[in-house]
């Protein structure tokens, strides 16, 4: 990170390649075409490149740093277009989809944990899963969501943090998960 | 602050760490967090749910032409930043200047365009110039280029950037104004243009340059971008 700080071009492609298939998957995952999850990770890491100086390690990995600023970006794209409309097809899978072949034990290990974390999810209730849905990978406002579903903003934020509460632990469990 | 304050507070702490509170209310909830210890443990504990949902994703290869596009921005940044060198990085006279900076101290992107404007051919000074009746001040910018000229009439609202001598833009682009504020984050604004046969354009800058420390000018596909992306024409320290 010092270096990229310093403008050098090859620490930045470091960074890239680490974190360029997480980041990409999220973005697809929420804007659910190829074509807008590369302007959604091509903008998030671009700004990556032109901001390094506002990494702070207290606040958490490179990791997480990198898929906050990618997530931003998917939120703002969601909101500013009808790419909106994606998401729920993403959910069911797109045709083109292309998924990473499982090529390195890294990717390998990527596969198991979000396998982990749906299984996690799919534990959840299904009303508390539906929000978290909706909000993280949707970028759906709380006010938008209880529109959509039909229930008080205070019911919405309270599955909200009831589900994260529950994920939060069952993560913590180190659940076994088929 | 009541104890049913605090509560309905709380709840709202899931729907944050999702960033699915509207922008007023996370506005809100920042500043009742800023004197809340309580709401701030619930944050932490919950954002180690929220950090985990990104990999949740099913995994989507990216395709390498992505990392190329992204890799000729980087290195075609990197390399006006390693061409600028210490004559760019030099200081500047502290009559110029509200706040001290160097190259090293932007982002890149700044400091490419910047470096730009530093080795061409004449730099023009952030001078305070004069001012009118509703206006604060009149900041000429630092252009690359002594034929041409731009200056910004700060006023508390909608501001006005005036040019001449302008060069038209590259076909199919646009000059658009970003605005720097005193965190270093730059946000693109609304006001395009470009310049007429003898090379003058107005244009109004919205909003208040209360929290600016830059304005800057660079070329832009038409309707403009997100983040600058393009040739930097001109750059105006508040």
């Amino acid at each position: 990170m010092q270096l990229m700080r310093q403008g050098d071009a090859r620490a930045f492609e470091i960074i890239y390649e680490r974190h360029a298939s997480a980041a990409f998957s999220l973005a697809y995952r929420m804007v659910g075409t190829r074509s807008a999850a590369e302007d959604v990770t091509q903008e998030a890491f671009v700004a990556i490149w032109r901001s390094g100086s506002r990494y702070d390690r207290a606040r958490g990995s490179v990791r997480t740093w990198v898929l906050g600023i990618v997530h931003h970006r998917a939120i703002d794209a969601l909101r500013r277009t009808f790419v909106r409309e994606r998401g729920r097809t993403s959910e069911e899978g797109l045709a083109d989809r292309l998924e990473a072949g499982e090529r390195t034990e890294v990717e390998a290990a990527r596969r198991e944990e979000s396998r982990t974390i749906r299984a996690a999810m799919d534990t959840l209730p299904s009303e508390q899963a539906q929000v978290i849905e909706l909000a993280y990978f949707g970028g759906f406002t709380h006010v938008e969501i209880a529109e959509m579903i039909e229930a008080p903003v205070g019911t919405v934020k309270g599955r909200m943090r009831l589900g994260l509460e529950k994920l939060r632990n069952r993560l913590g469990e180190g659940m076994a998960v088929g | 602050m009541s104890a049913a304050d605090h509560r309905e507070w709380r709840e709202s702490a899931g729907a944050y760490v999702l960033d699915a509170l509207p922008a007023d209310e996370r506005a809100a909830f920042e500043a009742h967090l800023a004197g809340c210890a309580a709401c701030r443990e619930d944050i932490e504990q919950l954002r180690v749910a929220a950090d985990a949902l990104p990999a949740s994703a099913p995994p989507v290869a990216p395709p390498p032409e992505l990392k190329a596009r992204i890799m000729a921005v980087v290195e075609s940044e990197a390399a006006l930043l390693a061409a600028a060198g210490e004559r760019a990085d030099r200081p500047e006279r502290p009559e110029r200047r509200r706040r001290r900076w160097s190259l090293r101290t932007l982002s890149p992107a700044l400091a490419a365009g910047l470096a730009a404007l530093l080795v061409g051919v004449g730099v023009a000074g952030g001078l305070v110039i004069g001012g009118g009746s509703d206006v604060e001040r009149t900041v000429a910018a630092q252009v690359e280029d002594p034929s041409m000229s731009m200056r910004l009439a700060v006023r508390d609202e909608d501001s006005t950037l005036e040019g001449r001598g302008l060069p038209a833009p590259p076909p199919g682009r646009v000059y658009q104004v970003w605005v720097e504020d005193e965190d270093g984050r730059v946000v693109g604004t609304d006001a395009l243009f470009g310049p007429a046969r003898d090379g003058h354009a107005m244009v109004v800058v919205p909003g208040s340059l209360e929290n600016a420390s830059r304005v800057m000018v660079s070329d832009e596909p038409r309707g403009g971008s997100r983040a600058p992306t393009g040739h930097v024409l001109a750059v105006i320290t508040l």
